[in-house]
């Protein structure tokens, strides 16, 4: 899926991911795509709790080769 | 109990630590339990879920602890938290620091050990760091600060700090009748307050992380003031909690039992030393959580994304060691253990670690920003 801004959260735990995220969609228009990549394991809960409590969509969760890959759509 | 040896004793003790905290390390990785996440939660987005999570277990370590010194059965008084000294200033300042490190450090005492048996090498760093400065506050260098001139603010009251005490002597009445109150009060003030949370009614595992956290509190009491108990030392012919490094009764904290931890390992072939309460906690909440992460093949690697992360995860851990020490416990050593026996100073450092770990976050989102 093609996204509007990546953010490399790799190397990096609560809450910085989170923080980041915060940081990164402040830049975004309404309805552009936020690509993050984390390692935490903890960050999948965060971005679940975070896209639930500030109404930005959560599109997908993946896994990929050890990482974790979130798409979600700024509200 | 009698027939029993001190050494038997030392090991019962110890073992009942270890599987109380590997159930804590289990139950804690599973559940997602995290103060300093909890914390992070609420100041980052609203979400109050593991916030109250928090206080779940706070409750039920209120309600548990307090009928069992009720029954009779432990002497909350015996443990360190209830003493007459307030040491305002060590609360305060010990507290702030223990929220900045844990914020810095990626998560508090606990945490540390969880993310260690889940892997995370920054953890293990951060253990060093804390064990060693935790290890300088009680012994060494900040110890002269902490003792010389932090705990030199400090009041004495009349009588022992926990909250029914302190009622009991300005209001009048039993202190049976406000130990009640209080913890009623507390307990169930807090109980309402979690489950007024329609996402913690929804999902069990803020149920369960709270409950279990706390209840392993409430067993740590049973094992060090029941099981450690001895009235009488036959060497000394005083009452002795054995296996104990406070020499005094003892639930789960996180931060001395670290510095004990390295000293332990350090001094290995010392034959008087044993392994305390607080080391076997150490050790079992890390074994939980790997247990847990190997079971659901949750095990990875981390490791440190540059030379700021690992800077932070260093002073968060040193940060860590002094406030916890000063402030006579963590999170969980003050924030769950201690708060479970209504002391005051128990109190004061919860609301200061909050307070030091939201103003880093803030902090941290400022800088981001400018």
């Amino acid at each position: 899926m093609n996204f509007d801004k990546d953010l490399d959260a790799r190397g990096l735990n609560c809450p910085l991911p989170i923080l980041r995220a915060k940081k990164a969609l402040n830049d975004m228009q309404s309805g552009q795509i936020l690509r993050i990549t984390a390692t935490d394991p903890g960050s999948v809960k965060d971005f679940q709790a975070f896209c639930k409590q500030t109404g930005n969509e959560l599109l997908s969760q993946t896994e990929e080769n050890k990482e974790f890959v979130v798409l979600m759509k700024r509200k | 109990m009698s027939e029993v040896s001190p050494t038997q004793l030392a090991a019962y003790v110890s073992g009942g630590a270890f599987v109380l905290a590997f159930v804590f390390g289990a139950v804690g990785a599973k559940t997602n339990f995290c103060t300093m996440g909890a914390v992070a939660d609420w100041v980052n987005m609203g979400d109050t879920s593991r916030l109250r999570m928090w206080l779940l277990a706070i409750a039920i370590a209120i309600l548990g602890a307090n009928a069992l010194h009720l029954a009779g059965v432990v002497d909350l008084s015996k443990s360190i938290y209830q003493a007459p000294r307030f040491t305002w200033l060590s609360y305060l300042v010990g507290g702030g620091l223990f929220g900045i490190g844990m914020t810095l450090g990626s998560g508090c005492g606990s945490k540390t050990l969880i993310r260690i048996g889940g892997g995370n090498l920054k953890s293990v760093v951060v253990f060093m760091f804390l064990g060693v400065a935790a290890y300088m506050t009680l012994k060494g260098l900040f110890g002269a600060f902490r003792a010389g001139v932090l705990e030199g603010a400090s009041i004495s009251l009349a009588g022992n700090q926990d909250l029914p005490a302190i009622f009991a002597r300005l209001l009048g009445g039993e202190l049976k009748t406000w130990i009640i109150a209080v913890s009623l009060l507390f307990g169930g003030g807090l109980i309402a307050f979690v489950y007024a949370s329609k996402e913690v009614r929804q999902n069990f595992d803020f149920t369960l992380g709270g409950v279990v956290v706390g209840l392993v509190i409430v067993a740590g009491w049973y094992v060090s003031g029941k099981i450690g108990y001895v009235a009488e030392d036959p060497k000394t012919l005083e009452e002795v909690f054995v296996a104990t490094s406070s020499g005094r009764m003892e639930s789960f904290s996180f931060v001395a039992p670290m510095a004990f931890t390295l000293e332990y390992l350090m001094f290995w072939t010392d034959t008087s030393r044993i392994v305390t309460f607080g080391i076997a906690s150490a050790a079992g909440v890390v074994a939980g959580s790997a247990a847990y992460a190997l079971a659901t093949r949750t095990f990875r690697w981390e490791s440190f994304r540059d030379a700021e992360d690992t800077a932070n995860h260093m002073i968060g851990g040193i940060l860590m060691g002094f406030g916890g020490v000063t402030a006579l416990g963590c999170t969980v050593g003050q924030g769950i253990t201690g708060f479970s026996t209504l002391a005051l100073g128990s109190i004061v450092t919860f609301a200061a670690i909050i307070a030091g770990s939201a103003a880093t976050m803030k902090w941290q989102y400022w800088r981001m920003m400018h």
